[in-house]
């Protein structure tokens, strides 16, 4: 057949298809309630097929042209991602992340290791050697902790600022070195290993230090309730930064980058899993950990119940029995 | 192939043709999210700043926003593309030629960290500049690539003239290149099309100006025009 009689057999329909496609561009809401809608597969597939046919005939760049544009469009919306479903958030929260965070455990205790070993360290060092804080804080930095946890202040834990102002910083502050921590993995992990251990030798020089000079009721009081959360959500993301940069060591049994995209996968979702508990850290520490008149017993039930469920939840939840997706 | 088109295969058994972006519009695309960001911010802090530290908090909060969420929330819902990338004409796109998805565009935007390194983009720059289809690490880590968006200009069509047939059978790359002279012809000098016709004087068995109306009038031949 030759390219003239071609394009007057089907130029119609691709002249349709075209014009359908550019108006779900403008309005795409109203253009796929169209009856044309239903019937947008089979005149893509025959496009396709007919870009196939205007390849091997040999036709000229004016009909290939044509149709190899309008074949790229078709497929960017047949193929595109379904809409969003909120329920699917939900699921993950519940099933699919303690699942994940579960699968990947030897990083996850190989962070937590790297996190708390050096934390504690440094914390039993303080009780010892109370001159150490010198080295590991500037002066003007001491000040500053030694005025956010005086027993003497009505809202511990911070030296000025409203609770949102503070729930702002904290959102800021804190998914963003979880961010940091996760993608520094990719340095064959050695970036996450630094951030687990630096952060480890500060929250336990802070904690040791504070607990030497006799500030150490105020402080337990303020971190004890969105510890679980915010320490959690830190070695969950330094655990996903060890497996993404693992994988660049030893991809197994695959290839180098399916293995490190199947990583990066994996990785995300557990970043994503870590920013929504350090959302839930943020509200705690801004809302509830600030306020001093509560009773010890309170402040401490409260904080011990966090951990267990949040223990609890990464242990038990998605199980078989339980799972709900 | 030294070019940087990456062809897909789809089910349909065609091939998308998927021109890469290079560093250049990627940075300009950048630097139009950075402005685009920054002035957002600045104004949003106009009112914000009347709520004192309450405002600041939010400030904080729409800070984080501007850094982390905005380039998953523009590329999952504005098909691939940041409003820095759309003044561009830039896409991100799956490996298989989609507009980019939820967790992928997660990827590529956290490793963005690493890409941000040293200085201003330096580790991004490189791995742009090494990576055949000029992906930076998180795009290499997500299955991602940024591509050009936008059409290329059509071709030339095919002055019309009366059909001449062709005294013998061409194989059909040599059909090909017959059409393909014919539809060039306009962005050729007149001279230089003589020079093209007159190698193929054993065939239309003339020469000059007589010669390119017969190879057009050959063409028009091929295509089926009467």
């Amino acid at each position: 057949m030759k390219q003239q009689r071609f394009v007057a057999l089907h130029g119609g329909e691709w002249d349709s298809l075209q014009s359908w496609l550019s108006a779900l561009e403008r309005q795409p809401k109203r253009t796929l309630r169209q009856e044309q809608a239903l019937d947008f597969p089979q005149s893509y597939r025959r496009a396709c097929h007919h870009l196939a046919l205007a390849r091997g005939r040999g036709y000229s760049h004016e009909v290939t042209d044509r149709l190899q544009r309008l074949v790229q469009q078709g497929h960017r919306v047949l193929y595109r991602a379904p809409a969003p479903r909120w329920h699917r958030v939900a699921s993950f929260l519940v099933a699919g992340f303690p699942r994940l965070v579960r699968a990947q455990w030897r990083c996850m205790i190989a962070a937590a290791v790297l996190f708390y070993v050096p934390a504690l360290i440094t914390l039993v060092l303080m009780q010892l050697r109370p001159e150490l804080a010198h080295t590991v804080f500037s002066s003007a930095q001491l000040a500053d902790f030694e005025k956010m946890y005086d027993p003497a202040n009505a809202h511990i834990g911070r030296n000025s600022g409203t609770d949102m102002q503070m729930f702002g910083f904290y959102v800021m502050n804190n998914v963003s070195i979880a961010f940091r921590t996760f993608a520094s993995g990719l340095f064959f992990g050695v970036g996450a290993i630094y951030v687990l251990g630096a952060n480890g030798v500060l929250i336990g020089g802070v904690a040791g230090h504070l607990t030497a000079i006799g500030y150490g009721g105020p402080f337990w009081r303020f971190v004890v309730g969105h510890s679980a959360f915010e320490l959690s959500a830190l070695v969950i993301a330094g655990g996903a930064g060890l497996q993404l940069g693992l994988t660049l060591l030893m991809p197994g049994r695959q290839r180098r980058g399916p293995a490190l995209v199947a990583a990066g996968w994996v990785g995300a979702q557990l970043a994503l899993g870590a920013f929504a508990m350090l959302l839930a850290a943020a509200f705690v520490e801004a809302y509830w950990s600030s306020i001093a008149a509560l009773p010890d017993l309170l402040k401490f039930g409260s904080g011990a119940l966090l951990w267990v469920l949040v223990l609890g939840w990464l242990w038990r939840g998605g199980r078989a029995g339980t799972h709900g997706a | 192939m030294l070019d940087t088109v990456r062809e897909i295969e789809t089910p349909e058994g065609i091939s998308l043709h998927l021109r890469a972006a290079g560093a250049l519009p990627r940075a300009q695309a950048w630097m139009v999210d950075l402005v685009l960001r920054m002035g957002v911010f600045t104004v949003a802090m106009i009112p914000l700043s009347l709520f004192g530290a309450g405002g600041n908090g939010l400030a904080m909060l729409l800070l984080f926003a501007l850094m982390w969420a905005y380039w998953v929330v523009c590329e999952v819902w504005l098909d691939g593309q940041t409003l820095g990338k759309r003044a561009l004409g830039l896409r991100v796109v799956n490996a298989d030629g989609t507009p980019v998805t939820w967790l992928p565009s997660v990827v590529r935007n956290l490793l963005r960290v690493v890409d941000v390194l040293p200085g201003v983009y330096g580790v991004g720059l490189a791995s742009t500049l090494i990576d055949p289809y000029g992906r930076r690490l998180g795009d290499i880590v997500a299955g991602t690539m940024v591509i050009h968006a936008s059409d290329l200009p059509t071709g030339q069509q095919v002055p019309a003239a009366a059909a001449v047939p062709l005294p013998l059978v061409l194989a059909a790359d040599e059909q090909a290149a017959l059409v393909e002279f014919a539809e060039r012809s306009g962005q050729l000098t007149l001279q230089r099309q003589e020079e093209l016709a007159n190698l193929l004087t054993p065939l239309t068995a003339r020469s000059d100006t007589a010669a390119v109306r017969q190879l057009i009038g050959h063409a028009n031949w091929l295509l089926g025009r009467p």
